[in-house]
């Protein structure tokens, strides 16, 4: 540019928040001191209308070529002024922010201490602006294709809504049926309706939908590219059922060489046994059988007639599957992973695992199901219905020895296990709680109506299950120990069944997903959204979004409004059809490059290619994400950014210091 | 004192035990109270404790005597939700005014004066402290006579006084000598390790015990420590260091899964049905589960049962923490001790002999066997007497 630099500076007071520790007179003096300066202005607010009229004026009368605002954080404005330097007919990125509020105004003490780094900052501003170079903002075009991973009831839901607005979904699903922990309930609460007549209808939408591309006993393998354009890479597992051949019908698993299940179905949570060939419950989605290659006589040793292809009419069996990979390409991501639940056995003074009366949540949910291993009755193990039975809550929650944050929705669902077990058996129940957490839409009067039914809560938490008695009424019985801490008083309470309230945990390959798409998780090791009020489905990848209980324990009615609300985002962005990229990308001086390919290996994205003809590196600006990696490890210099030239940060840094 | 006294010298002990700030993070969810062995006795669990604490009520709880129904098992602080240091901090710093309010158990005061005065709880003659050595038919070496050894054995004060449970410290020494282990004894500079002073709110008593001892054992020149009292073992290896020790410290179980090699080829068949107590202080707090079940099914013809509360749940003997001072005082409390309640589960599991790898386990039990007349079905051994009593047939 060959016209003489001439900068705007703007010092806005943000009412009293920068005016009551900033000398603004002095600013403005100090300001029209600096080189290259031609206007100086304050404002009470910069960012309203008038504020930003200012800036527009003075390019149209006073020539102003490039513009300085000392204000606050960029994350909160900077945008807003790069508008209005557009709106005026200045490349937006002619223009620089001074932070004065969070950096100074507000943690500085004396007001001449504030004021002097308040120079210091303007000054930087100042030195960097007037080496500011015009910049395009890229557009990139938004593939209008959906990938959901994890088909709980949050995928389920996402995919539903976006089919419906005309999108096309692949929904990814590592088992063999979609349904999730959903799929394994009787009943929900707080209104105690039917899991299965909620579930199912949506399942078998998906299953119908000519927009929803199904792949189950499937996982993602890799994900390449951005916002817009991902290229993802599925690996299906071999079922060795052809799902386009098979029309569900049994025969195989009748048939099979096993004429009784013997293995523990992962399904029924190893309480209902399963044969080497099955389906995980009637309702699954599909409805195609899977075969075990761990427990099939086939599979494991060569030793069976392969009864069930005999018996298959449509000749869906095909022992020669091996893994298959899918391609496709889509524009946006929603992670719907779901979590697992706490494994019981790592408390062992709850016995579970050692006393056969001792079962999770999960397994009672499975015995209260009609389709489960007990067709819908609560039994001990010896057949017979438990006369008392305890539930303990909080196991492995709110518990520095395994986690430490509550799951919530245990709460609800205990007392929903309470109403159900008193429903079927007529037991007395006995709930062991820190807390009763039930904080929703007519949960309190779910809690009331229990206890109504004559649900004892004792307030302890469970110190210990025992078979050692020490009464007569204790022989032959699980002895719960808690410390009834309202009574003040240690009691010991006889039952015949224990449940366990285990927790929610994340995902076992929660990391592997996380690093495949570049997602942060909280210490807990939840993914992590992008704002925790204002953002709670989006995360720090642009265009993937997070729904349901791979972000945090919650129930399904929170779980399906998140998934919704992804869904929603996700149309958003397919509305808009291209989105702008940010300028500040790396670009390789060639004349500087030595060909040494450091680059290339830190590159996190992998923007960064060999030309093998000039033998010097090439940045893919559609790749790059403007992390700057490249730039601190080239060792000729060679590497740059944009907005973060060596030349702007050298400015930028004497003008502080100076 | 009044009071706020009181509460000064309370939360100025408290401050310096590593994490007794979470206290203030109690959820009063009791998982404390019903994991401790007295609980279902005591007016104040650790839980009431701390609610008392937070009601500034702290001289209605050592009035209940209640900071005396402890025997230091850890069970709650290992179960803690909020992993607060009940057994470290809480209960001993209550201890502590309680000495210093002059009224604690009269047992507990007389071992607690005379390991003050003597060195050792028993108001023995230091002198005598190796006095066992003469009763064994091997040499014992004295460190001060041997110079550089590989192992300084630590017999401590039960073990060198107690009549019962120096024939444990000869069955060890005598192991030791077979296997040909090079080790020798402090003999009559050893003092009291002072775990158990600690724990009964003994503070100031305890850094001087354990700064006379870490300059005993700068004196001479040794690999690592020995020891079978698992209360000495406890302090060497997680208090010693925060003052400067910094020796290996091996437990005895350790020491003879360390040489099971050697010890197999020197066994004979056993006909017992051996079941193993996971003393408090081997066990739940130093994580030591495996070693001494592993010796005990090496020896041949030995039927190794397990009783039903084990490794980090099992029940405590009662004798820690000054608990085998507090007998009388635990009595007008609890109809049956942890110790009886322990030995009934070892016989309901079908065992013939209970071994134990901590030092105080052997007279705890063996009056328990007394008490529930289980004597002649039940015999308790330190797991050297039993490895010994292998070899020798
Ligand atoms: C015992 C119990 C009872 C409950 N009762 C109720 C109740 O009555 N009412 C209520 O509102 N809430 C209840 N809940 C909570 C409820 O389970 C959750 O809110 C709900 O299941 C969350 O749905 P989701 O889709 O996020 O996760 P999930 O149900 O966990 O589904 C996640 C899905 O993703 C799949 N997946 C995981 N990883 C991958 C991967 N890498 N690739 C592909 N697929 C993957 C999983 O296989 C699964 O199908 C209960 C929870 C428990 C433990
Ligand atoms: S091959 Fe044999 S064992 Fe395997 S699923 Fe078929 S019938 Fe069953
Ligand atoms: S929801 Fe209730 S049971 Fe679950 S962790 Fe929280 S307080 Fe405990
Ligand atoms: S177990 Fe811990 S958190 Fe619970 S009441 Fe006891 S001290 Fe408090
Ligand atoms: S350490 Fe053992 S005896 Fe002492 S309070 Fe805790 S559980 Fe009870």
């Amino acid at each position: 540019m060959d016209e003489e630099t001439r900068i705007g500076v703007y010092i806005c007071h943000c009412g009293r928040n920068i005016a009551e520790k900033v000398r603004i007179d002095e600013l403005l003096d100090f300001a029209k001191t600096l080189p290259n300066v031609t206007v100086v202005r304050d404002y009470k607010y910069m960012c309203s209308d008038p504020g930003q009229k200012l800036i527009a004026e003075d390019v149209e009368e006073k020539g102003i070529n490039r513009v300085v605002v000392a204000a606050c954080s960029p994350t909160l404005h900077e945008n807003t002024f790069r508008n209005a330097c557009r709106r005026a007919g200045l490349n937006p990125f002619l223009f620089q922010m001074a932070n004065i509020r969070e950096l100074d105004a507000w943690v500085t003490e004396s007001v001449e201490d504030a004021t002097e780094k308040a120079k210091a900052f303007l000054r930087a501003a100042v030195n960097r602006v007037a080496l500011h170079e015009e910049l395009e903002v890229g557009k990139t075009k938004i593939n209008p294709n959906v990938l959901i991973v994890g088909g709980g009831i949050a995928g389920i839901s996402a995919a539903l809504v976006l089919a419906e607005a005309g999108v096309k979904v692949y929904l990814v699903e590592k088992e063999p049926t979609i349904g999730g922990n959903m799929a394994k309930f009787d009943k929900t609460f707080p209104t105690l309706d039917c899991a299965a007549c909620i579930l199912t209808p949506k399942m078998t939408a998906v299953k119908a939908h000519s927009n929803i591309e199904l792949l189950t006993y499937s996982e993602v393998e890799q994900v390449e590219g951005y916002v817009g354009n991902f290229r993802v890479r599925i690996k299906k597992k071999p079922r060795y059922v052809k799902e386009d051949l098979c029309i569900g019908c049994y025969e195989c698993v009748e048939d099979c060489l096993f004429a009784e299940p013997m293995f523990p179905s992962e399904f029924e949570m190893e309480i209902g046994k399963r044969k080497p060939i099955y389906i995980p419950f009637p309702q699954a989605v599909p409805l195609v059988p899977v075969i075990d290659p761990n427990t099939c006589m086939w599979l494991t040793a060569k030793k069976c007639p392969q009864y069930c292809r005999e018996a298959c009419e449509p000749d869906a069996i095909d022992f020669n599957m091996g893994e298959e990979y899918a391609d496709v390409e889509v524009g946006t991501i929603i992670v719907a992973t779901g979590y697992k639940p706490f494994d019981a056995a790592r408390i062992p003074q709850y016995g579970f695992g050692k006393y056969e009366n001792v079962y999770t949540s999960l397994q009672v949910e499975r015995m209260l199901n009609s389709t489960g291993p007990t067709g819908g009755e609560v039994l001990l193990a010896n057949g017979k219905k438990p006369e008392r039975v305890a539930i303990v809550h909080c196991v492995g929650s709110r518990d520095e020895n395994y986690n430490r944050y509550c799951s919530k929705v245990c709460c609800m669902y205990s007392i929903k296990l309470a109403r159900l077990i008193k429903e079927r058996t007529g037991a007395e129940v006995y709930n062991f709680y820190i807390d009763i957490r039930a904080a929703g839409k007519a949960y309190e009067e779910f809690y009331k109506k229990a206890m109504e039914e004559g649900v004892y809560f004792i307030r302890g938490k469970v110190a210990e299950v025992t078979d050692i008695a020490k009464s007569e009424e204790e022989k032959g019985k699980l002895v719960v120990v808690a410390e009834d801490t309202l009574l003040g008083r240690v009691r010991r309470i006889p039952v015949d069944m224990v449940v366990l309230s285990v927790g929610l945990e994340p995902q076992e390959d929660v990391d592997r997903i996380r690093n495949m798409l570049k997602l942060s998780c909280s210490a807990d090791g939840w993914l992590l959204e992008r704002h925790p009020k204002l953002a709670p489905v989006s995360t720090a990848a642009e265009g993937i979004f997070i729904a349901g209980c791979c972000q945090g324990p919650k129930d399904i009615p929170e779980t399906v409004a998140q998934a919704e609300a992804a869904a929603g985002e996700a149309l958003s962005l397919i509305e808009r059809g291209e989105i702008e990229l940010e300028p500040n990308i790396s670009f390789i001086r060639r004349e500087r490059c030595s060909g040494c390919r450091i680059c290339i290996g830190v590159c996190p994205y992998g923007a960064i290619s060999f030309d093998e003809e000039e033998k010097v590196a090439v940045i893919n600006p559609a790749l790059c994400r403007g992390c700057g990696t490249c730039v601190a490890a080239c060792p000729s210099k060679a590497a740059q950014q944009h907005l973060f030239m060596d030349e702007e940060i050298y400015a930028e840094i004497e003008g502080v210091l100076l | 004192m009044d009071i706020s006294e009181m509460f000064e010298t309370y939360f100025e002990r408290l401050s310096e035990v590593a994490e007794s700030e979470k206290y203030k993070q109690c959820l009063q969810c009791g998982t404390c109270g019903g994991s401790c062995p007295y609980g279902i006795a005591s007016p104040f669990t650790p839980r009431k404790m701390i609610l008392a604490l937070r009601a500034k009520l702290i001289d209605e709880v050592l009035e209940s005597g209640a900071q005396w129904l402890c025997t230091s098992c850890y069970t709650c602080s290992y179960r803690c939700p909020s992993q607060i240091p009940l057994t470290d901090a809480i209960i001993p710093a209550l201890r502590e005014l309680s000495l210093l309010e002059g009224n604690p158990p009269e047992e507990l005061a007389a071992a607690l004066m005379n390991t003050a005065r003597y060195g050792n709880p028993f108001r023995e003659s230091p002198r005598k402290r190796d006095s066992w050595v003469k009763e064994v038919e091997f040499e014992v070496p004295l460190i001060s006579k041997k110079g550089d050894v590989d192992v300084l054995f630590i017999p401590e004060c039960f073990g060198a006084y107690h009549r019962r449970c120096r024939e444990i410290t000869k069955a060890l020494a005598e192991l030791m000598y077979l296997i040909g282990i090079d080790f020798a004894i402090l003999g009559n500079e050893e003092r009291c390790i002072g775990d158990l002073t600690r724990l009964s709110g003994e503070f100031g008593l305890f850094e001087d015990l354990m700064e006379k001892n870490i300059k005993t054992f700068e004196k001479y020149s040794f690999n690592r420590i020995v020891t079978h009292d698992a209360h000495a073992f406890n302090a060497l290896r997680r208090e010693y260091p925060k003052a400067g020790f910094e020796k290996d410290v091996l437990h005895h179980t350790q020491l003879l899964y360390e040489n099971l090699d050697k010890l197999k080829d020197m066994f004979n068949e056993l006909d017992y049905t051996v079941t193993y107590h996971d003393s408090c202080y081997v066990g739940r707090r130093n994580g030591i589960f495996e070693e001494p079940r592993e010796v005990i099914k090496a020896i041949p013809g030995v039927k190794f049962v397990e009783m039903k509360r084990t490794r980090e749940n099992a029940l405590c003997c009662g004798g820690g923490g000054g608990g085998v001072w507090l007998d009388s005082f635990i009595r007008n409390y609890l109809k049956e001790r942890p110790a009886e309640d322990r030995v009934k589960e070892a016989a309901s599991v079908g065992a013939n002999v209970i071994v134990t790898p901590c030092i105080l386990d052997v007279p705890m039990f063996e009056d328990a066997l007394k008490m529930t007349g289980l004597e002649g079905e039940l015999v308790v051994k330190d797991i050297s007497e039993l490895v010994l009593e292998a070899i020798k047939g």
